[in-house]
């Protein structure tokens, strides 16, 4: 018997260690390809003059689309914002999703809306659209409102925004985020200047048609990210971030440094090899006509926005295609997070849900070489590294309680090793803010940045326990099918005065 | 809240045995020794990182804060407030006092830097007699020497700021330097170069179209053509040249961008011969083109041809036979919107038809109509929506 314990206690420590171990070099990896793929971001963009683009007539057009329910209070600031983006071809894309409050009324009443006999495709299936308004006013010609019966998604919603799309790419964000002026300019960009996004021309001129055959190499750009962040303690002026500051409470401001991890850490370094795993529901520029025929977002999925990349990106490998999913570093978009436990709570619950919907969802993807990167590199670190660590982590905490309360622990070395996992963490969140600031020098003050990295130091302790906690419940909600409520994040609104 | 405070002596006495008997430790201990003391040293090295880069952002901000004024205040007097030049004053013979811009303030490299981007800010804001002695000002003080050597760096990055310099301040750069540079593996190059040599080559600014191998990438198509249409004085050739003899697909279809933004209807025969092109992404473009530019005889070869086109080329034609507004072809167009089971042919007919301003036809339409063409038309016809 005792063996047998031996043998088992052996058995999972050594696993533990390896799975930490390999976990830990994956940040160090995603830590260098990351500086790699700045650096060359960096490079590429000093020398390019984005404001005189914006008025280039050959950048292609693009939808934004952004859905809104019950967002009466902020709705006409946050569409002037969307309205005065500085990129040549665009229209925006307001979706009614069959709000109770006075929000389609505002929208009608500020932009001068009338009800317009539109030609809607449904080429994506939504609930029903009621009505689709235009505005008379020409200074918002770029303005369409659609009102629809309400999908109890965000999902649905955007799906009714892409049927109506006029333009071949399409941008979905928040209709509460706050984007940069230049976004959209900047956020093309992949798009159009993928490195591979060439043909190879072989052999002498064709005798019947003149030209030298090709064979087409494209690499098809079919999504574009950017980085987040959280905007709950700066200062804004009319939709504009006019004084960026770390969030001032607590739970904002670890998400503020969390952000600042995933997005310029995270998403670069995945970009630099082209195994993006997700772009952000907040803020994201897609290919439309590949995201049709992945059959666009799944209204029933908890994780709608990484949902769609993982199906357009099968749906490319499916037809033999070759694929990118970049990402660009500087920050486009801000938006407000939750501002306390209870609603933090109920957002990590759902992002929880949504990870082992889509790990179930797309499960034959894992470890199979036909997806490419996708099925030997994404969806295996899904697995084993976003979905199975909160998992992995409650039994190791469990575990580590029982050893300490059968005595069966080397105390010295418990803590050294705690120590060694602690003073990693803290590492990694302190590159992804230094990155941060090779990207731009945010924040205006060096207390500003310095107290900002302080919170790494607390984060292992407070702000980890808690994702770990929300994920596990998450995942229990969904395996026992409890029904989930979609409702408003109950958001102050940017620029609202203290009552 | 209880906080802990360690004293050095407790953590001296915490490592000490561990370092002591480090090679008598497990592995996995080791590891997380080294690993300690990796991580330490990275977050105190991150943090005055940290400090040096904001330290630095904030004093070069606080010099160009104090600088800028300096230097605009000197190119106010030396430059914009001479009352001894006029629009027909010969520049080279004016002299300039290069004294009062080499004073210590504007020595360091930094600070000539700065110098440089401001005469370079000031010269994009002036023509005539001020932009040509801001442009002696920049040779006077033989910064155009400072840039050529940073074009013959080695870093392409250094060499792009070299080529803009030169540029911004129309210094002369020899086509044999720019027009390897053309055609560059190395992409920003190539570009910077390629948009250099459409401002400064005086005879034939898009010669490098005839060396390209490298493709032209649609966000470089992007920054060319500003350039090109943004540029005075430039010489602009007959496009229908590479639409005939280049091998560079991406040459031609920049070609045709260019073709339309000029109005070049000679160029049409060119286009025409496109159409038994291959490639069909090419082939769409043309028909858009001659749409565009409205040449008129094509439109029976692209009705003869639509049958037997892909939808995207389809499209394009409908579109096209709509901008000609020649009315010909309704019975066509009513055909297609009829018929057709695609939305976007049905839309693209509907719009070339209300385009043809064949109100009879029109009201026939909505006489015989399925409930969702007839809401086609009314799509087509608002004016509020324009897509």
């Amino acid at each position: 018997m005792q063996s047998i314990w031996h043998y088992i206690k052996s058995f999972y420590e050594g696993g533990i260690f390896i799975y930490g171990m390999t976990m830990l070099l994956m940040y160090a990896l995603l830590a260098i390809l990351s500086y790699i793929a700045i650096m060359q971001y960096k490079r590429k963009s000093v020398y390019t003059d984005y404001a005189q683009l914006t008025s280039s007539s050959l950048a292609p057009g693009i939808s934004i689309i952004a859905p809104a329910f019950n967002e009466g209070v902020t709705i006409i600031q946050n569409v002037r914002s969307l309205l005065t983006l500085n990129y040549a071809l665009y229209e925006v894309i307001i979706i009614n999703d069959g709000s109770t409050d006075d929000t389609l009324e505002k929208l009608i009443t500020e932009f001068e809306m009338q009800q317009v006999d539109f030609a809607y495709n449904e080429k994506i299936v939504t609930k029903p659209v009621r009505r689709i308004f235009k505005s008379g006013n020409p200074a918002y010609d770029k303005l369409v409102v659609i009102d629809k019966v309400n999908g109890k998604s965000k999902a649905d919603a955007s799906n009714a925004g892409i049927n109506a799309a006029a333009f071949d790419y399409f941008l979905c964000t928040d209709v509460d985020c706050i984007i940069e002026k230049d976004t959209l300019i900047k956020m093309i960009q992949p798009f159009l200047g993928e490195e591979d996004k060439k043909v190879r021309q072989v052999g002498e001129p064709c005798p019947e048609c003149g030209y030298v055959h090709i064979i087409e190499e494209n690499r098809r750009v079919i999504a574009t990210g950017a980085t987040l962040r959280i905007a709950n303690s700066s200062d804004i002026e009319e939709g504009v971030i006019v004084r960026m500051r770390p969030p001032k409470t607590l739970i904002p401001r670890f998400q503020e440094m969390e952000y600042i991890r995933s997005y310029v850490l995270g998403k670069m370094g995945w970009s630099l090899i082209n195994c993006v795993p997700n772009v952000s529901g907040g803020l994201g520029l897609f290919d439309k006509e590949i995201a049709i025929k992945a059959g666009g977002y799944d209204p029933l999925s908890f994780g709608e926005d990484m949902d769609l990349v993982t199906r357009m990106c099968a749906y490319m490998k499916d037809n033999k295609q070759k694929y990118a999913v970049r990402y660009i570093p500087t920050t486009q978009c801000w938006t407000e997070g939750p501002p306390n436990l209870k609603i933090f709570g109920r957002q990590r619950t759902r992002w929880g849900r949504g990870l082992i919907q889509i790990m179930t969802m797309h499960r034959r993807m894992i470890f199979n070489p036909h997806y490419g990167k996708m099925g030997m590199i994404v969806m295996p670190y899904n697995l084993f590294f976003e979905f199975l660590a909160p998992f992995i982590e409650a039994v190791g905490i469990i575990y580590y309680i029982f050893i300490v309360a059968t005595g069966r622990i080397n105390g010295h070395n418990a803590l050294l090793l705690l120590l060694f996992v602690y003073l990693y963490s803290v590492m990694i969140t302190s590159i992804a803010i230094l990155w941060d600031q090779f990207v731009h020098r945010n924040y205006k003050t060096w207390i500003e940045v310095f107290g900002l990295s302080l919170m790494a130091f607390l984060e292992p302790i407070i702000y980890h326990p808690l994702i770990v906690f929300f994920a596990l419940r998450g995942y229990y909600f969904f395996i026992t099918g409890r029904k989930h409520v979609w409702g408003n994040m109950q958001r102050k609104g940017f620029g609202a005065k203290p009552a | 809240m209880a906080i802990l405070v360690l004293n050095p002596l407790q953590v001296t006495n915490f490592f000490m045995p561990a370092i002591r008997n480090f090679a008598g430790l497990p592995v996995i201990m080791q590891i997380a020794i080294c690993f300690i003391i990796i991580s330490v040293a990275l977050i105190v090295y991150i943090q005055f990182r940290l400090f040096i880069i904001r330290y630095k952002g904030h004093r070069l901000e606080q010099k160009k804060a104090k600088l800028v004024p300096f230097i605009d205040g000197l190119i106010t007097e030396h430059i914009l407030m001479r009352t001894d030049i006029d629009s027909s004053s010969d520049v080279n013979s004016i002299i300039i006092d290069t004294a009062a811009f080499n004073t210590p303030q504007l020595s360091g490299k930094e600070s000539r830097q700065i110098l440089i981007d401001r005469i370079i800010s000031y010269k994009k804001g002036f023509s005539g007699t001020i932009a040509l002695l801001l442009r002696k000002l920049y040779q006077d003080l033989e910064f155009d020497k400072v840039s050529y050597k940073k074009m013959n760096a080695f870093k392409w990055s250094k060499k792009i700021k070299g080529i803009r310099e030169l540029v911004d301040m129309d210094a002369p750069i020899s086509d044999v330097i720019v027009l390897p540079l053309t055609n560059s593996k190395h992409r920003e190059l190539r570009a910077e170069a390629r948009n250099a040599y459409i401002k400064l080559s005086k005879n034939e600014p898009f010669k490098f179209f005839d060396i390209s191998t490298e493709p032209l990438l649609m966000w470089e198509q992007i920054e060319l053509f500003k350039t090109i249409t943004t540029t005075k004085d430039i010489s602009i050739p007959n496009f229908a040249r590479w639409i005939t003899y280049s091998n560079n697909k991406s040459i031609i279809s920049f070609c045709l961008k260019l073709i339309v933004h000029y109005k070049q209807t000679d160029a049409a025969p060119a286009i025409v011969k496109l159409l038994d092109n291959k490639d069909h992404t090419l082939r769409a473009e043309a028909i858009n083109t001659l749409g565009k530019i409205k040449y008129l005889p094509a439109e029976d070869q692209l009705i003869h041809l639509y049958t037997n086109q892909p939808l995207t080329c389809q499209l394009e034609i409908l579109k096209a036979i709509g901008r000609m507004e020649t009315g010909r072809n309704i019975q066509f167009l009513k055909q297609e919107f009829l018929y057709s089971t695609d939305f976007d042919v049905r839309k693209n007919a509907a719009k070339s038809i209300i385009m043809s301003d064949a109100q009879d036809l029109i009201d026939e339409l909505f006489q015989s109509s399925t409930p969702e063409n007839k809401l086609i038309l009314k799509h087509a016809m608002n004016p509020l929506i324009k897509y």
